[in-house]
This record gives structure tokens, C-alpha cells and sequence, in this order.
């Protein structure tokens, strides 16, 4: 087992990889009560199109079905419900799906083993029949619905597909209404024999556990499976270019809702410097106590700091900066401005010192809760990232190396515009 | 037991919650007091001015050049309703100063007291007023705030519901005020409010992380806003948890309100008539069964056996002993839905669920007070409950207290559950 030290947030990351090729982490917590748990494959919305490894042939499968797929192994041939059974065993059982992974997990403050026993029987087992499958077009129907209502989401996905022409991010994680009508048990079994090979997924887990008993644990429920080869996963040459400036669409909301996307090329190394870099970049242009925001806020066109995020996986990448005005345009405008005016004078380094250390802060803050750790290393690793490098990376990083980030990403040619205003204006 | 209390002033008291589970420390203050509809408006204005500047840190970039240079801690305020009272609430977290860097000499234990101190008792003012600037500014946010209820449908159909159910009651205003009001509020009369309520609100102050004790007790006595703040009536805020007597309702009341919306929203307002002293643990054990939990009836029968929701829950307001029944459903299936429900209120008179069911909520509000515990911010919102209740019944109390509950407890308590308010939100 190979442990990774963290002196700055006092924390240990044990690894382990199995021979049938599933990847472990544990990091152990003394003294905390509460135990997490996430059990991963490294596959999402946008793996809809890939060659089942032995086969030579191209699979595609309807938009929506990682999700659906999601819901489904909860489902047991007994007719119960995992979910249900997790409840009883008073731990608190959920799922989520992403564009590039989905993950099964449990929290708990008691009955960690016996609730293990459970998710990874459940995990390990799929049980479609064309009944229960059917039965989840009306729940997952709603949930689409609800989404549809959400303005957040609408003006999200309007970004995303004025960014991206090619790339299945531009789709629903949950597909469409339409699209999942197609979906059978055929389909749902080809999809999990495909992705949930212990080759493919991850195990995460935070709490107070001796990593040694827990593994001999965990390999006490597997099944035995084997490593199957590489899964090729079809994704077409996405263009540099956006696909739209602008998209502006009419909802029940009091004042219009924006995201600003800015589009990037997907990187393969120094990848978690960058990202850094680019949170610096963001805070200090648009941060709270930027010039800009100060600006902004006495001119009434922004109440609050937008949310800033660089968002990436192996297949895409962009910055989205989400927020709400009276005037979207005008602060589109007046970032993009500010971004010429940053490069022109260059940066300041009083602001990228003081950004800097804040950074810091919130990065040591993520190890506050369990749950939080348990996400950061999972979304993490299916990039390829250890979550301690953030730290590492942080002191290597320069105010030459991050301005070159910024003349390299923050192109006005690759920013698009979503937003979402009230049907009064 | 690693909380403790210390009365600074009559009507301030200080909580501390020691713990070393957590790599930064988190304090929050409150400050309640009786919502009424004359000051539910002046009293969500004045955190939105506070925030603006103090006497030491004229701005808001001041402030959040002062919060980035403390490794990024975060100050943050709001409003709240429990049960008749209204909160004003500030908090701010930072590091603890065991995981500042090295090199670095800052005591942010310290600053992170200062700064949250100076910004509620110390606002910039001039000639008894606050900055007319930071007023009319933050007057036109409100105006934002209050205007945007409407943006999350499922809230804004459950403030709805709450709104018909206790129509000019206390507990029905909105808890971010009214637009109307703003036009009277000004720079001068603003600031005399704040002096008044600073004067004779109750106050919380609550520190948890990994704290020497003394030294903190000693920070927040000898700061110097604290030791200007006089006694005040401790009992001036409202608690009719056990006392309030429920309104018998001739007919239920069905409100229906249409918005361009795709998915309808269901909220059904329910009355408990029924006051004894530690009932709420039957209460929320009946909520558990009913609709909160992923085994609950609702979640089972609504969503799972008839597919018509995706949400179904249902969730206990303990300060006034109501539950609200939600579901995001289809809107033609608004009959099947009511029907469904009302069947699960039913089965809940006549007994109709296990002692397994009762077993798994118990565990289900077990592990939920234990996470409260392992989470800086719902443990200090736990203390803040019970300080507001009147009494202390601490966590090893209140699990007791849940294991206690019968099912017979429970069905006792649905015999005295009635629905009070239909509200939907459609698009028809």
C-alpha cells in the first residue's frame, strides 16, 4: 500500500490498486464518527458512444442511460430497493451521476459493515427486468421536469452548448424524455458489463478506519471479475471555436441570470497548475475584492460576486462564471474589458499574493467534512489528479506563470454569453 | 461535555463549542427577536448595511481585502424565521491558526473575533446616521431579494402555503420583509433602529474549534464592543412551542396559483393539535415515517409504487408544530397525488406501519444527530435551537428521548393531525 503524506492539512492518503484492477483510497480520520464511502465507475453522460473492449464494432447507446442506469441498481431480484435497506440500516444512502463518472455512496455514523455488504452486493449486481425498468420513465421523467423548471440548470446547459458542438457535455446528463424512452434492460446490462468492471471504477474512503483491516474487508465483497482490456471511448475532434456568442431565452425569473463560458483545449500535464493559476486569474478579476466587482456592485449591475469555476475533464474544459444582473450584456462587456486591460498592465502583485493565500484557505477548508474529501478524490482521480497536488502546486505557482495562463485561456474569441431572463422583459 | 455557556451581559450570552474535528474555527452571532410586520423589513436591512463598512474598515473590499489576507475566511449574513422570531445571523470562518503556514505570524484566531465584532457593533456612521450611500444601495438589493421569491418554485410554493395558513400571523410574513416597506426606511431612522435592537435584542455569540477556552472567554470580554453593550430583557423573544393552541378549521382551505412552469408544485400544510411537553420526539418520529426519509410512505407510495414524483417528502417545524407535505409532480396528476397522500395520513391514524418502521426512523434521527456533531455549522445551528427553545436537552438527552418513543406515541399523534392548507402551483 503506497502512503501519501500531507503536512500542510495533516492528512494521510493511502493507495491501493487491486489485481482486478480496482483503485482504492483511504484516508483515515481519528476520532470522527461519521464514515463515507464512494464506489465509482469512470463513466458518465458523455460516454454514449465506445467499443466494448474484445469487439471491434461501435456501440451507441441513447443519451441519459449512465443516469438511468444509476437508478436502476438499486433494484434487487428479491423485489426490495438498496436504497431502502441502506435507510434501515440507518445510514445515509445516495447516487449521483456526472458528465464523466458515477458513483454509490453511503454515510454513516454506525452499522458501517453490514451497510458496505449493501452497496457493494447492489453495485456488483445489476437486476433488470422490462417491468422495473419501464417503471423509471415516469420518476425519471418528473426529475427531467424538475430540471427543466430550474433556471440555473437552463442557463447552464445554454452555456455549455454555446461552447460545444460535438462533445456529449452538450446533453442532458439525464438525456430527454425521448431519449429515454429507448432505453431497455438489453441496453442497460450491455452498458454495466462495459463500465462497471472493477478496472474501470474507484473506491474512496474517509473516516476513522486502519487501512489495512479495510481492505482485507473490502476484498471479502467482490466479486470475482476479470480485468477486462481498455474501452474505447468515441469522442469526436471537438473544434476550438464556439458553436454561438449568445443565447438568451424567457423564464419566471425576477432578474436575468447569466453564465459567462470561456472555452479552453483540454490539457494532458500540468493540468492542476493551471487550474490554480486560473482560480487565481478568476478571483482576481471578478473576486469581491477585485476593482471590477467594486465597480459593478455601485453601478448596480451585480448584487453579488459571481461564482467562478474552471470546470475540465479528459475531453473538455472551460471556465463558466455564473451570476445574476439587470444588464448581463453590460458585465460580459466590462469582464472582457478588464481581461485586455489585466494583460495589458500585467498583474499586480500585491492582489495575486493576497488571492493566493485565500486559496490556500479554502483548499484546507475542503478537508473540513468527510464528504467533501470522499467527492474532491473521486472527481479528482478520474482526472488523473491526486487532490494533495492542489497544495504542492500552489507554492510552485508564479505571477509570470500565471499571467501566461491568462494570455493563453481568457480569449474574448472563445467566451460565449447564456442567459436566462424574466417573461415581463 | 465539550459546550459550555458564559452570560456576558443579561440577554448576551457567549456558547463555546470545543472540538478539534475541523481545521477551522467557525463563530456565529444571532441576534432575535419578535417577527412583526412593522420591523420584519428594518431588520433584514441592517445586515446588508453592516456588511458595507465598519468604523475601522470603511468598505466592503476593505473587508474582503481583510477576509483574503486571513487565508481566505469567509463572513457571511442572513435572515431567518423560527417559529414567531426573527433572526439576524452573522458568521464568519477562517483557518485555525494551526494550519496557518509556518511562516506566516498572524493570529487569525484572534482577528476572526475582531472583524465579526467590529462589523455588527461598530458600523460606519456619521452624525447618528449610517452612510446614506450603503443605505439606498442596499435598499434597492433588498428590493432585489424580496422580488426574487419567486425564482425557486418549490420555495416559493411552500412560502406560499405558509403565507395562506397563518394569513396576518406572525409566523405567515415573509421573512425578508415587504418592497412597500423600503420607501420609509432611511439613512437616519435605520441607524436609531439598529441602536435600539443592538440595546435590547437577545444575543448569541457562538465559537466552535480547537480553542483554548480562557483565551477566548478573555478575546470576546475585553473586546471592546462587547464591553459597551448594556443588560438587556433576556425574555424578549417568543416561544409558544408547548403552548399554542390550534384554530379549528371548519373546511380545508385549497389555494391554487398559475406560472409558466412545467412541473407542479404540491404543498399541503398540516396542523398537530396536540401540546404536551416532549411530544416533539413522537412529532419528528411521525415525519420521519410519514415523508422524510427514502423509506417513508410518502417517498415509497408517491414517488416509488405510482412514479408521480420525483420529490415527495414532508418536513416538521418543530416552533409551531406543523409538517408540510412537497411533491414536484405532473400537473393532470394533481387528483392521484391527493388521493395517495391522504390515503398515507390515513394509514398513519389507523397504525398501518411496522415497529420495523418505527425502529428505522429511529435510527434514521440517531445518525442524524450524531452527524449534527461532526458538522461545525449544524452543530452551532443545534445550540442555537435549544438556547431559543429555553431549555438545553443535549444530544445524548435527545437520543434518549427518540429511543423512549412508542408507536402507540405516534399513533396518538396522528389522530390529531389535520390538513390545513392545499396550495398547488400550476401552470393552468
Amino acid at each position: 500500500m503506497q502512503i501519501i503524506k500531507n503536512e500542510n492539512v495533516k492528512e494521510e492518503l493511502y493507495l491501493e490498486k487491486l489485481e482486478n484492477g480496482l483503485n482504492i483510497m483511504i484516508i483515515p480520520k481519528k476520532g470522527i464518527k461519521k464514515k463515507y464511502v464512494m464506489f465509482a465507475t469512470n463513466y458518465g453522460s458523455v460516454d454514449n458512444k465506445f467499443i466494448i473492449p474484445g469487439e471491434d464494432k461501435v456501440t451507441e447507446v441513447p443519451d441519459g442511460i449512465a443516469h438511468y442506469l444509476e437508478h436502476k441498481l438499486f433494484e434487487q431480484p428479491n423485489g426490495t430497493n438498496s436504497l431502502d435497506t441502506l435507510t434501515a440500516l440507518g445510514v445515509n444512502a445516495n447516487a449521483y451521476t456526472t458528465t464523466n463518472y458515477t458513483t454509490f455512496l453511503f454515510e454513516s455514523t454506525d452499522n458501517f459493515y453490514p451497510a458496505l455488504t449493501e452497496l457493494m452486493d447492489y453495485v456488483q449486481h445489476p437486476y433488470f427486468t422490462d417491468e422495473n425498468v419501464e417503471k423509471e420513465k415516469g420518476i425519471i421523467g418528473q426529475e427531467i421536469q424538475m430540471y427543466d423548471d430550474y433556471p440555473e440548470w437552463v442557463v447552464y446547459m445554454n452555456a455549455i452548448k454555446n461552447m460545444y458542438e460535438k462533445n456529449p457535455v452538450n446533453i442532458d446528463i439525464a438525456g430527454t424524455i425521448e431519449s429515454i424512452a429507448k432505453i431497455d434492460k438489453e441496453v442497460l446490462y450491455k452498458c454495466y458489463n462495459t463500465f462497471y468492471n472493477p478496472s474501470n471504477m474507484a473506491m474512496c474512503f474517509v473516516g476513522d478506519f486502519n487501512p489495512e483491516d479495510l481492505i482485507i474487508e473490502i476484498k471479502q465483497r467482490l466479486v470475482e471479475k476479470t480485468k477486462q482490456g481498455e474501452i474505447k471511448r468515441i469522442t469526436e475532434q471537438e473544434k476550438d471555436e464556439i458553436v454561438k456568442k449568445k443565447t438568451e431565452v424567457a423564464m419566471e425569473v425576477s432578474m436575468p441570470i447569466f453564465v459567462i463560458g470561456i472555452k479552453d483545449k483540454v490539457e494532458s500535464k500540468d493540468i492542476v497548475k493551471k487550474h490554480v493559476a486560473i482560480e487565481i486569474l478568476l478571483n482576481m478579476l471578478i473576486g469581491k475584492s477585485s476593482e471590477l466587482y467594486k465597480e459593478l456592485y455601485d453601478s448596480e449591475l451585480l448584487i453579488a460576486e459571481p461564482y467562478t469555476e474552471y470546470e475540465f475533464t479528459k475531453t473538455y474544459a472551460h471556465i463558466a462564471i455564473t451570476g445574476q444582473s439587470k444588464n448581463p450584456d453590460k458585465v460580459f462587456e466590462k469582464i472582457m474589458n478588464k481581461i485586455e486591460k489585466i494583460k495589458q498592465n500585467g498583474i499586480d502583485l500585491e492582489q495575486f499574493n493576497r488571492v493566493k493565500n485565500m486559496l490556500y484557505g479554502s483548499y484546507i477548508k475542503e478537508f473540513n467534512s468527510v464528504s467533501d474529501i470522499a467527492r474532491m478524490f473521486i472527481t479528482d482521480y478520474f482526472k488523473d489528479i491526486n487532490s494533495f497536488d492542489y497544495i504542492k502546486e500552489y507554492e510552485t505557482i508564479t505571477p509570470e506563470y500565471t499571467f501566461k495562463i491568462l494570455q493563453e485561456v481568457f480569449d474574448y474569441k472563445k467566451a460565449v454569453i447564456s442567459v436566462v431572463k424574466g417573461k415581463n422583459e | 461535555m465539550n459546550y459550555k455557556t458564559k452570560t456576558i451581559k443579561e440577554g448576551v450570552k457567549l456558547h463555546l463549542i470545543n472540538t478539534n474535528k475541523f481545521k477551522t474555527n467557525l463563530m456565529g452571532v444571532f441576534i432575535t427577536i419578535p417577527i412583526q410586520k412593522d420591523t420584519v423589513t428594518l431588520n433584514t436591512t441592517i445586515p446588508a448595511v453592516l456588511k458595507r463598512g465598519t468604523n475601522n474598515l470603511k468598505t466592503q473590499e476593505e473587508i474582503a481585502k481583510k477576509l483574503e489576507e486571513m487565508y481566505g475566511a469567509v463572513l457571511d449574513c442572513g435572515i431567518e424565521k423560527s417559529g414567531d422570531n426573527q433572526i439576524i445571523k452573522f458568521y464568519i470562518e477562517a483557518l485555525n491558526n494551526k494550519f496557518i503556514p509556518k511562516n506566516s505570524n498572524k493570529n487569525v484566531n484572534q482577528e476572526t473575533i475582531d472583524l465579526l465584532l467590529d462589523v455588527i457593533f461598530n458600523p460606519l456612521n456619521e452624525d447618528g446616521k449610517f452612510k446614506k450611500e450603503y443605505v439606498d444601495a442596499e435598499k434597492k438589493n433588498i428590493k432585489l431579494l424580496i422580488n426574487s421569491k419567486i425564482d425557486n418554485k418549490d420555495a416559493y410554493a411552500y412560502n406560499r402555503c405558509v403565507e395562506e395558513m397563518y394569513k396576518n400571523k406572525p409566523y405567515g410574513l415573509y421573512k425578508y420583509g415587504y418592497v412597500e416597506d423600503l420607501d420609509n426606511i432611511n439613512e437616519k431612522n435605520l441607524y436609531e433602529f439598529y441602536l435600539k435592537l443592538i440595546d435590547t435584542a437577545k444575543i448569541d455569540i457562538i465559537i466552535s474549534g480547537d480553542l483554548d477556552e480562557n483565551e477566548i472567554i478573555k478575546n470576546v470580554l475585553q473586546n471592546k464592543n462587547i464591553e459597551k453593550l448594556n443588560d438587556r430583557n433576556n425574555t424578549n423573544i417568543i416561544n409558544n412551542e408547548e403552548t399554542e393552541i390550534k384554530e379549528h378549521i371548519e373546511k380545508i382551505k385549497t389555494v391554487s396559483e398559475t406560472m409558466d412552469i412545467t412541473q407542479g408544485k404540491l404543498v399541503i400544510g398540516l396542523d398537530i393539535d396536540y401540546n404536551k411537553p416532549n411530544s416533539r420526539f413522537a412529532m419528528c418520529l411521525y415525519n420521519v415515517i410519514l415523508g422524510e426519509s427514502a423509506t417513508s410512505k410518502l417517498f415509497q407510495n408517491v414517488r416509488e409504487k405510482a412514479s408521480l414524483a420525483y420529490t415527495a417528502r414532508s418536513n416538521y417545524v418543530r416552533q409551531k408544530n406543523n409538517i408540510y407535505i412537497r411533491c414536484g409532480i405532473e400537473i393532470k396528476n394533481y387528483d392521484a397525488a391527493l388521493k395517495i397522500i391522504k390515503e398515507q395520513l390515513e394509514d398513519m391514524k389507523k397504525g398501518i406501519f411496522s415497529e420495523e418502521d418505527l425502529k428505522n426512523a429511529k435510527k434514521y434521527m440517531v445518525s442524524g444527530l450524531e452527524s449534527v456533531q461532526e458538522e461545525q455549522d449544524s452543530e452551532i445551528t443545534y445550540y442555537i435551537g435549544q438556547e431559543l427553545s429555553g431549555k438545553l436537552i443535549n444530544f445524548e438527552e435527545y437520543i434518549e428521548n427518540i429511543n423512549k418513543v412508542t408507536k402507540e406515541d405516534i399513533k396518538q399523534i396522528a389522530e390529531n393531525i389535520k390538513i390545513n392548507t392545499i396550495y398547488f402551483l400550476t401552470n393552468e
